[in-house]
This record gives structure tokens, sequence and C-alpha cells, in this order.
């Protein structure tokens, strides 16, 4: 079951693009696990205390802010999807 | 009865004192009461199908270090020493430590609860809340990672239900433990996004919030550095819940006084 973000009807906005890239190519590029637009991030430990960091970080630039740490709570970093939603206006 | 010690304290109530050292005194009528309150959560964990098991106070470092305890928290654990012994002690930070070290290369032949109560000492600061030694009641499961969350879950609110019948004005909250180290803030983080910490919390009449019980989740953290399996072979994770009776009965003797909160104690109904 794909959202429409990740369906192939629809093009990817650049910033989901950008972020799904980051994931599967750098965060889980020691994973054979590869997410999807609406895979649920951090229910199977894919993502460890250093790489939720690398996460932030790449979020912060991304978005141009700081993020405030008591934002970061699973409502807002269920998916790919949630966390552009909540920090990149996607 | 006025409560007399040997340390500096500061009169919190008439029921109880702390001293500037972290040491917590009640009079007969705070004495009660945390016997009570141990009455109840023990018979509400054999009621969930606990074994009950005794541990010593001291705890051998060899388990800590396992535990990754000092990573985490440096300066918590408060040493032993004692040179006619053997081994090299602390004084327990948490109860449920020695359960997977009484766990340890075993294979379990299913979910297993295991309740256990003690004194647990964390030299990390001492003020009206967090006391140098306290005593904790716990209850830690182990299974499959759904059965694990359900407990986890069905504790928090149970004892959410509970707080209310006794009249605390307490909340749930997601919380985290204060990591130190290198991965302190990811660590932290991590907890906080997983969900994995959650805190019974009640407002003082000082106005500051005071954890009574947290509800926690390990995933597969103590089984995997204690070797402990499932006949099953299914992956095999860990939680407990805590409740710190100390922090029970002042927050019951402050909104109720003594004699109140004892008798709601007594005859509050605490079946799920």
């Amino acid at each position: 079951m794909g959202s429409d973000a990740t369906s192939a009807s629809k093009p990817l906005r650049p910033a989901i693009e950008s972020l799904l890239r980051f994931v599967n190519e750098d965060l889980l590029a020691d994973s054979k696990k590869k997410v999807e637009c609406d895979t649920p991030l951090f229910d199977e430990g894919w993502i460890d205390s250093l790489k939720i960091l690398r996460l932030i970080a790449f979020l912060e630039v991304a978005a141009g802010k700081k993020i405030p740490d008591a934002l970061i709570v699973m409502d807002r970093f269920r998916t790919i999807e949630t966390i552009a939603k909540n920090f990149l206006n996607q | 009865m006025t409560i007399h010690t040997a340390f500096e304290s500061k009169p919190l109530h008439p029921d109880f004192l702390i001293t500037d050292d972290g040491l917590f005194f009640a009079d007969a009528a705070g004495s009660k009461l945390i016997h009570a309150l141990d009455s109840k959560f023990r018979r509400m964990a054999l009621a969930a199908g606990s074994e009950e098991r005794k541990f010593p106070t001291v705890i051998a470092e060899e388990t800590l270090n396992r535990s990754e305890y000092f990573q985490s928290f440096p300066g918590y654990a408060s040493s032993v020493i004692e040179p006619s012994r053997k081994g090299r002690y602390f004084l327990s930070p948490a109860v449920c430590y020695h359960c997977y070290e009484l766990l340890k290369s075993s294979v379990l032949s299913g979910e297993t609860l295991i309740t256990c109560c003690g004194k647990c000492f964390r030299a990390d600061s001492a003020d009206d809340s967090h006391l140098w030694e306290f005593t904790m009641r716990e209850v830690v499961f182990f299974g499959s990672p759904g059965f694990i969350r359900e407990q986890r879950d069905a504790w928090k609110q149970h004892i959410l239900d509970l707080s209310v019948r006794l009249g605390l004005s307490a909340e749930v909250v997601a919380a985290s433990d204060p990591f130190f180290g290198a991965e302190t803030r990811g660590k932290r983080l991590l907890q906080q996004v997983r969900e994995f910490k959650y805190e019974l919390r009640v407002r003082r009449p000082s106005g500051k919030d005071m954890p009574l019980a947290s509800f926690n989740l390990h995933e597969h953290f103590f089984t995997s550095k204690f070797d402990i399996t499932i006949k099953s072979g299914d992956t095999l994770h860990s939680g407990c819940v805590a409740f710190g009776l100390e922090r029970w009965c002042m927050a019951m003797i402050e909104k109720h006084g003594a004699e109140e909160a004892l008798r709601l104690v007594e005859n509050v109904d605490d079946l799920r």
C-alpha cells in the first residue's frame, strides 16, 4: 500500500525525495532495509541514537532552523511523510 | 511524633522529612502508609501473574558493567567498600538489574513476570523528591515485543486509574532518562520518540512535579546483554514498571494527610 507520495503516478515533491534519499542512502546505507514514505521509521530499531541525531541535523539544514527537542516525538516522526509535513512544510 | 535524625534536614511535613543528603525518615503513620502502598502494588503484581523474588541491596559491579550503567549514568551508583569481600559491589541503583543477572544465559519457557522490592540508591542529587536512598517496587516482564508493549500500556492505564481513585491529580507523560556520555542527546531523543518511557507525575504543593512511577520498554537491550532467550526462539524483549514508594507516601500525605491517605490506600479497589 503506497501513499500519495509513493504513488508511481505522482512525482515526489523535492523535499520528500531528498529526505527519502538521505534516509535510504545515508542513514540506512549499512542496512538491507530500505524505507518508503509511509514506512514506520522507528518500529524496528533501524535508527539508533547516532542516526536520530544525523536525521535531526539533516532536517535542521533542510528547514533552515533548529528543531526543539520537545518536538521530537512519535506523532511528528512516525514516517518520512509525517516528518516532511511537520518540518519541511510538505 | 517529632522525627529526630543525626543529619541536617529540612522539615517538609510532620509525618516525614528528608535530610540534606537525601535520606528519608517517616513517622509511624508514614511508615504504615509505605507498607500499605507496597502491599497494594505487590498484590497487583501477583494478580498479574508475577513470581516474587528477593534480591540483595548491593549489586555486583559486573552486573552494572554488563548493563552499561556506568556509561549511561556516571556518578549515580554509590560504591560499597568492604575489603573482606571477594567481589566489588555497589549499592543497587534499581532492583530490576538483579532480574537480568538472575536470568543470565537462561532459556525462558514462556512469557515471564517477576516482581521484586528493594532499597535503591542514586547519588546524583538530593532534593525534596530525589532521594539518595529509596524503596522501589518493580514488575519486570519478558516476552514478545507485542506482549511487552501490551503489559507496559496496561500497567500505565491501570496505575493512572488507581491514582485517580486515590484522589491524586496525576498525569502520565512521555519521559526520558538523564543519560550522560557521548551519545547522551541521541539516546534521550530516541527514548522520547520511540516512547520507551512514561512517567506518572503528580504536582506537589510546592508547584514542582514529582514522578511516582515509570513504565519502561527496554526492547532487546537487557535480553541481549544477559543472553536471555525464549524456548520458542522468538525475539525476546523486556520492560518494567517501577514504583517509588517514598514518593507515593509523600504525595498521598501531602494531598490527604496521613490518616486519610492510609484509609484510602487500604480501601480503594486495586483489581484490574
